[in-house]
């Protein structure tokens, strides 16, 4: 029985984090309508900076401090400087097909990038929470897995928070709700779309710094996460932040407590059977609303 | 604006170019051989040390002369990059041997991406000299195919023979195995041969667990083991997961009498800086080791840890002496046509003191399939030695490090 509730919350635990993998990509999705291939490889990014903050011996966790700001200053330069200018070439198409191009592109771009930088080894930070566990009445928990798990509940509001209830965040729901619309009352949708950029970047920033006390740094580590967070963004529905949320702990207790009835394997065919299913009964995913917040 | 477009173009263009995936200038009377490994993915840090093993054995081979009967002519590598993908390394492989000419290919760690490699080098008729361990690799009927290294079920069979020695020797024997192995072509052959060789000898498996290579968490697979209870865990991984799977048994406090790998991941020099204390007192089997009492493996150790800033493994010493192989054949047929090579591999006979065998063994030759005979595994376990963790030889007796006995079974932390 104790293996059980073993598995619960360890499905709980890191389905979090799976869904907080997928929280960039869901917001960006949800504002500017933008597919962002890159996700994969700017979390690795994001991974190798939370990566060299540990190594000055603080707290790993102290590294969200620095990826937030960099993350979104880097968000918004790239959404400036790359994105915009390839919106601009199809002008009034909501879902521009060529951003999809150029992000994958960067993808590429990004990971050899990353190759030529850091170099194909294997980086495990050596902080105070590797490997750490506590027990609650029995079950082991991961201690990164629960900061993780406290990281994805406490961003989860404060980015909601920051959307229902400052002006910038209006506009950037005005903006995601309808472009033309929002321009007419005067808002710079460009500047938005940085910042929107800029917000799911520093997103990833934070999960960098909280999946790299307990996983490992590597040019193509961006690839083991990236494909369930695209996963979770359409089961949950694109664009719906609590759909990214329950999505991940959906795919994190398949995985978990599947895996307790049938080979690890098997729960692969589970995780995509659910995907399919969920697509025909609901096509815009569960929380996938036409209006989202 | 447009300048920040450019500088970008520039680095899109700059990174087309690095070194792993460039293709270096032909020199008119070099012998060109191919060489395809997971230079980038997952799989990037073992195919990064492979390369650095090639470099040295090319080193030492145009020192040594070159290829004498072709009048000291230099022998030049063209790599591929599989990426891990048998889908990539089908096409590198396909492009090195059509567009670059090379005379004779090497490749490509994965059993699972030398499989379908080998069918395209038969098709072209060009000698493939494969580093991949599942057995049936030489096993299909290939006339192009050679291979040199272990197969799986060697490997396996030395790996149970191992834990039942220690067994034995200790009176402490395995009675459970729990199995854990990634689900491409290599795990699914250790599968295999660990059902017949656990059989044997009387091992009971109650645990049997397949994975997906390159996994996000295997909590789930190893709550399975805690549940099972084997004596003794059989692990069959690449490095990333590797990794993962042995941290994970530390932190869900599984307990076994022993837990012991295949090579591969656990053999990779990512692993132990990965885990740290974790792999302490675990095992491996493999078929060679830095410590082994032969001469000149002090000096080329040192070479490469100069080279590479880590210790030579099993990986990389298997592709030194491949070069080593591939000068020989080249030389023998006294030509770089790819045909008259695969007849000189099939009747090469080497003799140690000579660098394509000296480090390993006394004598190397192909059998009817181009399967070498390769001696047994020994096995490893990873014990601290002044103050860092170290892989020891520790099976059998005659291999044994000196000044070190087998831990059996692994204290429990």
């Amino acid at each position: 029985m104790e293996i059980y509730a073993q598995a619960i919350v360890n499905g709980i635990l890191i389905g979090s984090i799976y869904g907080f993998t997928a929280f960039g990509l869901t917001l960006i999705f949800g504002i500017m309508r933008v597919v962002n291939f890159a996700h994969a490889s700017l979390l690795m990014m994001s991974m190798f900076l939370a990566y060299g903050v540990t190594r000055t011996g603080v707290n790993p966790y102290l590294a969200i401090l620095v990826e937030i700001p960099v993350l979104f200053i880097a968000g918004y330069i790239l959404q400036r400087s790359l994105i915009e200018h390839v919106i601009k070439r199809e002008p009034g198409v909501r879902e521009p097909m060529s951003v999809l191009l150029l992000t994958a592109g960067l993808l590429v771009l990004i990971e050899n990038l990353a190759l030529v930088l850091f170099g194909p080894d294997y980086k495990m930070a050596r902080t105070a929470y590797f490997g750490a566990t506590f027990k609650l009445s029995g079950v082991i928990i991961k201690t990164a897995w629960f900061y993780g798990l406290i990281a994805t509940l406490g961003c989860y509001f404060l980015v909601n928070a920051f959307l229902k209830w400052t002006r910038m965040g209006q506009a950037i729901r005005a903006t995601g709700q309808d472009r033309d619309a929002a321009q007419l009352m005067g808002i710079d949708h460009y500047h938005i779309f940085g910042v929107a950029f800029g917000i799911g970047m520093a997103l990833l920033g934070v999960c960098g710094a909280i999946l790299v006390p307990f996983y490992y740094v590597h040019p193509a580590v961006g690839w083991v996460f990236g494909i369930n967070s695209f996963i979770i963004v359409i089961l949950g529905g694109l664009g719906s932040i609590p759909g990214a949320f329950w999505g991940g702990i959906i795919i994190g207790l398949i995985e978990s407590v599947g895996a307790q009835f049938m080979n690890a394997t098997w729960t692969i065919v589970v995780v995509y059977g659910v995907f399919l299913s969920i697509l025909f009964i609901r096509p815009a995913g569960l929380f996938g609303l036409r209006q989202e917040w | 604006m447009r300048r920040v477009f450019m500088a970008m173009i520039i680095l899109c263009l700059a990174a087309l170019t690095l070194p792993g995936f460039a293709v270096q200038p032909a020199q008119a009377e070099s012998v060109r051989i191919g060489a395809v490994f997971p230079l980038s993915g997952p799989l990037a840090p073992i195919g990064g040390h492979i390369k650095q093993g090639i470099t040295i054995a090319v080193e030492d081979i145009n020192k040594a002369g070159g290829i004498k009967s072709l009048g000291g002519a230099k022998m030049e590598v063209v790599y591929g990059d599989s990426t891990g993908d048998a889908k990539v390394g089908v096409t590198e492989i396909e492009r090195l041997i059509t567009k670059d000419k090379v005379c004779a290919v090497t490749g490509a760690y994965q059993s699972g991406v030398t499989l379908p490699m080998a069918t395209v080098a038969e098709r072209y008729q060009v000698p493939f000299y494969a580093t991949g361990s599942e057995d049936s690799i030489t096993q299909r009927g290939y006339k192009y195919t050679f291979r040199s290294n272990e197969k799986t079920s060697w490997r396996v069979r030395d790996q149970v023979g191992f834990i039942v020695a220690m067994g034995k020797k200790y009176g402490d024997p395995v009675k459970t195995a729990g199995l854990v192995w990634e689900n491409t072509a290599w795990g699914q052959g250790a599968h295999r041969d660990w059902q017949k060789y656990l059989k044997e000898a009387g091992i009971e498996i109650v645990v049997d667990e397949p994975y997906p290579h390159a996994t996000t968490d295997l909590t789930p697979v190893i709550l399975k083991l805690k549940k099972g209870k084997p004596d003794c865990i059989f692990c069959c991984s690449y490095i990333s997961d590797a990794i993962l799977l042995i941290n994970t048994i530390a932190e869900m406090e599984v307990k076994a009498k022993a837990v012991i790998g295949l090579s591969g991941g656990y053999a990779d020099p990512n692993f132990i800086p990965g885990v740290g204390k974790n792999c302490l007192n675990m095992f491996d089997a493999v078929r060679w080791e830095p410590d082994f009492p032969r001469p000149g493996i002090k000096e080329i150790n040192e070479r490469y840890k100069a080279l590479s800033g880590v210790i030579l493994d099993t990986e990389v010493m298997k592709q030194y002496t491949y070069m080593w192989v591939l000068a020989e054949a080249v030389n023998k047929a006294g030509s770089t046509d790819p045909k008259k090579i695969r007849d000189a591999l099939a009747g090469l006979h080497l003799k140690a003191p000579h660098p394509a065998v000296q480090f390993v063994e006394d004598e190397l030759y192909f059998d009817q399939t181009g399967q070498v005979f390769a001696g047994s595994m020994v096995g490893v376990q990873f014990r601290e030695v002044n103050g860092k963790i170290e892989r020891v030889t520790v099976w059998p007796e005659n291999m044994c490090r000196k000044g070190f006995e087998p831990i059996w079974p692994m204290p429990s932390k």
